[in-house]
């Protein structure tokens, strides 16, 4: 029998989990991690955060263990841009190197920073916060007493405001929406982030839609439409990612904002799968394919291919799932966000749950330093509850996810 | 070198929802209680000091409520990780007193019991 191959393109979670479940689940071909970036396999979410301000070094960033990856024989091929994959053959091309022949074949190629053109004469003083080398050329300009501008109030450029805030970078975030994360967490959690920043010393400007944004020779003028502007000594534009497709385009599959798959991950091509940023998987849970940009869900797809791979396992559906860390209070969102919540806890004292309900049932959960309470929040999805229990403290919330008095675990 | 016990709590302290934070030496420990046994783990995750007393026991794992990593109950190995939250060593006598050894387990060993219990 011949040794079966399975190939990567790209090197970042959803292919190293991947990699990591292939091996776990036993897996003895050949594995081949194929990155465009000249890194092996690390973790983004520091980037913003633990690795930016520099409470982290670069070793707490591999996710793949060196020793793991010696005993596991994990070829990481890091630097190569991948063509195409030859849909008959399973070819995987290679700019400037000989084909791979695989077995089976992974779209793991995540997104890249949508851009904004920006005139000048110090193009340079514009950062974009997507890879370890963006982090690591944006780290020593958030220096004290520096002037920042941000463009794009998403979860890159507020965690980003709070790191460069702690290191006494003078911040201005800048975007056209009212409310920042409304259109995830909702208005009234969007207001209580908005409070966040600005409570913490962030000039976050909602409402303010962007004229243009150019570079002079003293630094970044961003301009608003109201007719203010913002001086700035560095500029940095999180405006969301554009998911790469190019090879998956070139090798034909099936397209939609995204590379389409079915719910274990499969795409339109038979024996190619694609997870991560990238994948907008089938989910039976929406009753639609999702395509999502979070930590999580990249793990989760990345093992539920492994499993699609060894023909095991029918995909990972579980609830949408992120954190977020800014100025020192941990958040985290379960589920999907509808109306007003019902709050648990303190809100204006940022320790508190918000809970989501859609007709009558729990649909989601958004909590600011209590995380404890969106794995309690996870068990009860799709569950109707006792509302004012869910909003008193002296309930436990596990009280309500288990009828009984049986106790869990 | 004799292993010192030190009684933290009775298993009637750790009440209804089975863990209880406790000091032991000016060390956070977070005891956890599931299958008859009781656990001991350092409070303060490894990874950013949460506290895992505030965390939840489900399906053999601590998890952080942090940020989620799942530590296994019975060595404290985050196999997505590949890091260990320190455990410590814990015998209960018929009186229901719970003893810890101030001196955790060694990480190492914990995580190579991890991967033989893969394997």
């Amino acid at each position: 029998m011949t040794r079966r191959t399975v190939v990567t393109i790209g090197a970042g979670q959803a292919a190293a989990v991947a990699a990591r479940n292939l091996r776990r689940r036993g897996f003895d071909g050949r594995i081949v991690l194929l990155g465009d970036e000249p890194h092996p396999p690390y973790q983004r979410p520091p980037l913003s955060k633990e690795f930016l301000s520099g409470a982290e070094g670069l070793d707490s960033l591999w996710i793949l263990p060196q020793k793991w990856l010696a005993d596991n024989d994990i070829d990481i091929v890091t630097g190569v841009e991948v063509r195409r994959v030859d849909a008959a053959t399973r070819a995987v091309q290679i700019d400037g190197g000989p084909d791979i022949e695989a077995d089976a074949v992974l779209f793991a190629t995540g997104g890249r920073p949508r851009t904004l053109p920006v005139p000048g004469p110090r193009p340079e003083l514009i950062h974009y916060l997507r890879t370890l080398d963006d982090a690591t050329r944006l780290a020593p300009q958030l220096t004290a007493g520096r002037r920042l501008a941000i463009v794009g109030a998403g979860f890159i450029g507020l965690e980003l405001a709070a790191t460069a805030t702690a290191a006494g970078v003078h911040v201005t975030v800048v975007d056209p929406a009212p409310l920042p994360l409304a259109r995830v967490i909702g208005t009234a959690m969007g207001q209580a982030v908005c409070r966040l920043h600005r409570d913490s010393g962030v000039d976050l400007r909602t409402g303010s839609a962007l004229d243009a944004v150019r570079t002079t020779a003293d630094g970044v003028v961003v301009d608003i439409a109201d007719g203010s502007t913002v001086h700035a000594d560095v500029a940095v534009v999180g405006i969301g990612i554009t998911p790469n497709i190019d090879a998956a385009a070139a090798t034909g599959l099936h397209l939609d904002d995204g590379i389409v798959t079915d719910a274990a991950g499969r795409t339109s091509i038979a024996h190619i799968f694609a997870a991560g940023d990238v994948a907008r998987r089938y989910s039976p849970r929406a009753g639609a394919h999702v395509r999502l940009e979070h930590f999580d869900n990249a793990s989760r797809q990345g093992a539920a291919v492994a499993d699609a791979i060894l023909d095991r396992g029918t995909g990972s559906d579980e609830p949408p799932w992120f954190w977020s860390d800014q100025h020192g209070r941990n958040l985290q969102f379960v589920g999907t966000a509808a109306g007003d919540p019902l709050i648990r806890g303190d809100l204006d004292g940022m320790d508190f749950t918000a809970v989501y309900l859609q007709g009558g049932a729990v649909c989601g959960a958004f909590s600011v330093e209590r995380g404890e309470d969106i794995m309690a929040v996870r068990e009860l999805l799709g569950r109707e509850v006792d509302t004012a229990a869910l909003c008193d403290e002296d309930t436990d919330l596990w009280d309500l996810v288990y009828d009984d008095e049986e106790v869990h675990a | 070198m004799t292993a010192e016990w030190v009684a933290v709590a009775t298993v009637n302290e750790m009440g209804r929802r089975r863990k209880l934070r406790v000091e032991l030496n000016d060390v956070a420990i977070a005891l956890f209680q599931a299958g008859g046994r009781v656990y001991a783990f350092a409070d303060l995750c490894v990874h950013q000091d949460r506290s895992l007393f505030k965390g939840t026991l489900l399906h053999g794992k601590v998890i952080c409520p942090g940020h989620q990593w799942q530590f296994d109950l019975e060595t404290g190995y985050e196999a997505d990780q590949g890091r260990c939250q320190p455990t410590y060593p814990v015998r209960v006598d018929d009186a229901g007193t719970i003893y810890v050894q101030p001196t955790p387990k060694r990480p190492e060993a914990a995580a190579e019991a991890e991967q033989e219990a893969r394997a």
